[in-house]
């Protein structure tokens, strides 16, 4: 499903972050990314996502090369894919009910199914009560959630979950975690998890990437 | 050599936003003939945002500067050509300064002003947000959803916009020619009708068309292209602003010679 060649990402100021990565996952692997902080993890995901541009290689998602190329506006019709950003990501002038919908709504699904799929994602990550409000008036775990439960919604064939437990309490990360493991047991998912240090999820994973050791660090005068 | 770098570098930036202008405008008319039926009404709710927004909220507004700039333009024609027989020259007046220039002008300023502004920032916003990248990541093209509707919400805007501009500065004039000159309602627009020609119908049309082009892929160019900090998005406005209406200023003079050269 992922294949990574001769993979070389640079950070926004234009230094090299890291260099020479290999990876292939295949269709239904679940992969695990770990690294320090400030190592590349959420800039591979992009990457790997088609939204950022790798500074060298070659990303070839479901058989489509999206780098070089046109990125993720390869995979639009092509590959289902669904990406729970570390930060952001939620459209700021839609509600968490709004923003679960709206990919669905883009794949000019059924009115009822897109309603049904929706409210049982809203229902799973408990997010009934903050449904209609805006990103920016909902707690970061709630919009953490809100993240999670549009890739529920939009059941993809790819998920990207950036560091999905960071800042949660026991309870919401208790939520995340279940999710994730309901991900981690069906066997048509791929699945590539980016966290800084890879606790419980090493027990699951098929792969593991560290990328401290490609990692080039900035060089202390 | 120093010296010739310095005078391409300038030269070179402009060819290469000319480049990425077309690239935009090309992509996204691509990806227009790519919308399939069952996408049309996501696209169609936020053209419909975006017609609201552009065009229905700044309708007194353009409505108003009309109306004055009408009434203000013959009351300074009669006051120098008074004596001259000016009341037979009042349709030749309207017509030439406010339905073949000024429309269209004023209503682009206008719209650079409110939308083009608007646009740039929410777009670079978006981007800062990481907005953008989740639509892409989660099947959303933004050419589609971001690009389309507000092209095509800034196109019916401007055109009802400057249609509503016309016809309220030539009632502007009409006030000024009746309460001053006495002048009659059927042959103030006797008079407008003689001079217009379908030529101005086609040029106001090409107006409106490259003026929407331009202000609205201005704003996507600089709104889009941010990347570090919040504090880009004021000089991405600034940008657009200026960029915009010197593309305007110019699209204008290159169809002024084009039809009336």
């Amino acid at each position: 499903m992922i294949d990574l060649r001769d993979l070389a990402l640079d950070a926004p100021d234009g230094r090299l972050l890291l260099d020479g990565l290999d990876l292939a996952v295949p269709r239904g692997g679940k992969h695990l990314v770990t690294g320090p902080s400030g190592s590349g993890k959420s800039r591979l995901l992009k990457v790997i996502a088609g939204t950022e541009r790798p500074a060298r290689g070659q990303v070839k998602v479901g058989g489509r090369v999206i780098w070089p190329g046109d990125g993720a506006l390869a995979l639009v019709g092509q590959v289902r894919m669904g990406f729970a950003f570390a930060s952001g990501g939620l459209l700021s002038n839609l509600s968490l009910r709004e923003n679960i919908a709206l990919p669905l709504k883009f794949q000019g699904m059924q009115e009822n199914d897109l309603r049904a799929r929706t409210e049982q994602a809203l229902d799973h990550m408990g997010l009934h009560p903050v449904a209609d409000l805006r990103p920016h008036a909902v707690s970061a775990a709630a919009r953490k959630h809100g993240n999670l439960a549009r890739v529920l919604a939009l059941d993809p064939d790819l998920i990207l979950l950036d560091d999905p437990l960071d800042g949660l309490d026991a309870d919401d990360r208790a939520t995340a975690l279940e999710v994730i493991r309901r991900w981690v047991l069906d066997g048509d998912k791929t699945l590539l998890l980016a966290q800084e240090e890879p606790g419980s999820f090493l027990e699951w994973a098929t792969g593991h990437l560290d990328l401290q050791a490609h990692f080039i660090p900035l060089e202390t005068p | 050599m120093a010296f010739l770098a310095r005078l391409g570098a300038p030269v070179r930036g402009f060819l290469e936003f000319l480049g990425d202008q077309a690239h935009l405008v090309l992509r996204t008319l691509r990806q227009a003939l790519l919308l399939r039926m069952d996408q049309l009404g996501v696209v169609g709710g936020q053209t419909k945002l975006q017609i609201r927004f552009t065009g229905l909220d700044a309708l007194w507004l353009v409505c108003g500067t009309a109306l004055l700039l009408g009434a203000v333009t013959l009351i300074q024609a009669f006051s120098q050509l008074s004596g001259l027989g000016a009341e037979n020259y009042i349709g030749v007046l309207m017509v030439l300064i406010i339905l073949r220039e000024l429309g269209p002008l004023l209503t682009a300023v206008l719209v650079i002003g409110r939308s083009s502004t608007a646009i740039a920032a929410e777009l670079g916003a978006m981007q800062l947000n990481g907005e953008v990248d989740a639509l892409a990541a989660h099947g959303i093209n933004p050419y589609q959803y971001l690009l389309l509707p507000r092209w095509l919400g800034v196109l019916v805007s401007v055109f009802a916009l400057v249609v509503f501009f016309d016809a309220t500065a030539l009632a502007g004039g009409f006030l000024v020619a009746k309460l001053k000159y006495g002048v009659t309602f059927g042959f103030f627009m006797d008079s407008v009708r003689q001079t217009l020609s379908n030529r101005d119908f086609a040029a106001t049309l090409l107006k409106v068309l490259f003026f929407t082009g331009a202000i609205t892929f201005h704003a996507c160019h600089f709104g889009l292209g941010i990347h570090r900090s919040q504090t880009e998005i004021p000089q991405a406005v600034t940008k657009t602003v200026v960029s915009a209406l010197v593309a305007v200023f110019a699209l204008d003079g290159v169809i002024a010679a084009l039809f009336y050269f």
